[in-house]
Parts: structure tokens; sequence; C-alpha cells
């Protein structure tokens, strides 16, 4: 198998890996996948005042490509609204790491991760 | 999980034929075939390559495909449907294979 140079870059050089305290108000949480299945994504957001995202992290359970395609999401993300974020679709990200057919499934996963985090961001800020 | 099993094996066996019917049919550029180890590869040169998969742990069938991505789908009333958008498996395969090949295609029995 054949990893593009991309791929094999966030994987060796990760961006924004780490945790941020679920409870704290102005952080997301978007957990998704299943081990069963080799693939679980976290994906925090940390918003700001004027509802940008001011900081992001993540951590994933799986291969390569489902690493890259969370980095990649955790780094895009950076200093956006939220509207504009949940524009990011899999297929951005799929084509910025050129991935290879049987890998989409891991771009997707990474913008469940994206739209998951925000809706838990959205679902803390309704309490 | 061996119902599971038993009925994906079908559909994935059946989609094999089917196609390697109108691939032998049409002339595809760069067409091939593969299925094995619960994998179908369907690849058609220059227009792209799908991969149909069977994901046992969550007894679904997966779908990467050139046109639309990647979808999911689960076994729900005798048919493979994709929940998000609930577009059945064939239907879906039937509808881009016809787009891209420019010829009515038909997987069924």
């Amino acid at each position: 198998r054949f990893y593009h140079e991309k791929v094999v870059d966030h994987y060796n050089n990760p961006r924004n890996v780490g945790s941020f305290d679920a409870s704290d108000p102005s952080v997301g949480t978007g957990l998704v996948g299943a081990p069963a299945c080799g693939d679980v994504m976290k994906l925090q957001i940390r918003v700001g005042d004027d509802g940008k995202i001011v900081d992001s992290c993540f951590k994933t359970f799986g291969c390569g490509s489902a690493i890259a395609s969370s980095s990649v999401a955790s780094e895009w993300i950076k200093g956006k609204g939220m509207d504009e974020v949940s524009k990011i679709t899999n297929n951005d990200i799929a084509k910025h790491l050129s991935l290879p057919p049987v890998k989409l499934h891991c771009s997707m996963l990474a913008e469940d991760a994206i739209k998951a985090a925000i809706k838990d961001y959205d679902a803390k800020r309704k309490k | 999980e061996k119902e599971f099993h038993s009925v994906a094996n079908e559909t994935l066996h059946r989609l094999q034929e089917k196609i390697d019917e109108y691939g032998e049919k049409l002339a595809i550029d760069g067409f091939d075939t593969d299925f094995a180890e619960g994998v179908l590869t369907v690849r058609l040169g220059d227009l792209g390559t799908y991969v149909i998969n069977k994901q046992t742990p969550n007894r679904q069938i997966w779908l990467s495909s050139p046109v639309s991505g990647p979808a999911r789908f689960d076994w729900q009333d005798s048919q493979w449907v994709y929940r998000r958008t609930k577009v059945e498996l064939q239907s879906l395969l039937e509808k881009e294979l016809s787009e891209l090949l420019g010829h009515s295609i038909d997987l069924g029995e």
C-alpha cells in the first residue's frame, strides 16, 4: 500500500493532538466512530466570545488516513466561525489528502466529527 | 452474523456478476472487477473506481463511489439502505453507472 506524502506528513507530525476539558462551557466535543471497525475520532473545539473557533484539538484511533483526516480537520477549523466550518465536506478533506477510494470513509468520519463538535457546543449553550 | 454474511455475500456476488456482464458488453477501457475477502472492487479506467465491502462489526455494506463518495448501507426491509439519504444501494449504483457509462444499467435479478 502507498500513502500519499500529505497523509504521511500528518501521521508523523500531527497538528493539534490533545484534549480540552469537555465540561468547559466554551468547549464542544465531537466523538464519532466505533472501535469495532477500528476508527474512533474525538475532535474538540474551543469557541471564543465572538463565536469563532479559537482553538481545536483531536485524538484519533485508527489508520493513517483517519489520523490525517482529523488532523487536517483540526487545522482547517481554527479561526473560523461555526457556519463556515459546517460547510467543510469529506470531499474537501479527501481531495486535499488524495485519499484512495477505500479511505473515503475516513474523511467522512472527520466531517462527522466537526459537525458533532459543533452540535455538542450548541447543545451546551442552550442549557 | 451468519445471516449478515449470507445476505451481504449474495448481494456483492450478484453485483459483481451483473457488472461483469456490462463490462464485457460495453468494452469499457480499463475495466476490471475483483471480489476477495469481502471486498468488491470495480475499476472503470479513467471513470473511477468503486469499492464496495462488507463491514461486519456494523453489519453494513460500505460503498466508496467516484461520483458520490462514501456511504454506508444497513439491511432494512430486505434492502440495503443509506440512512442519511434513504437511498437504496442497487438503485444508486444503477443510476450512477448509467450516467458514467452512457448506457441504461439494470442490476436486478
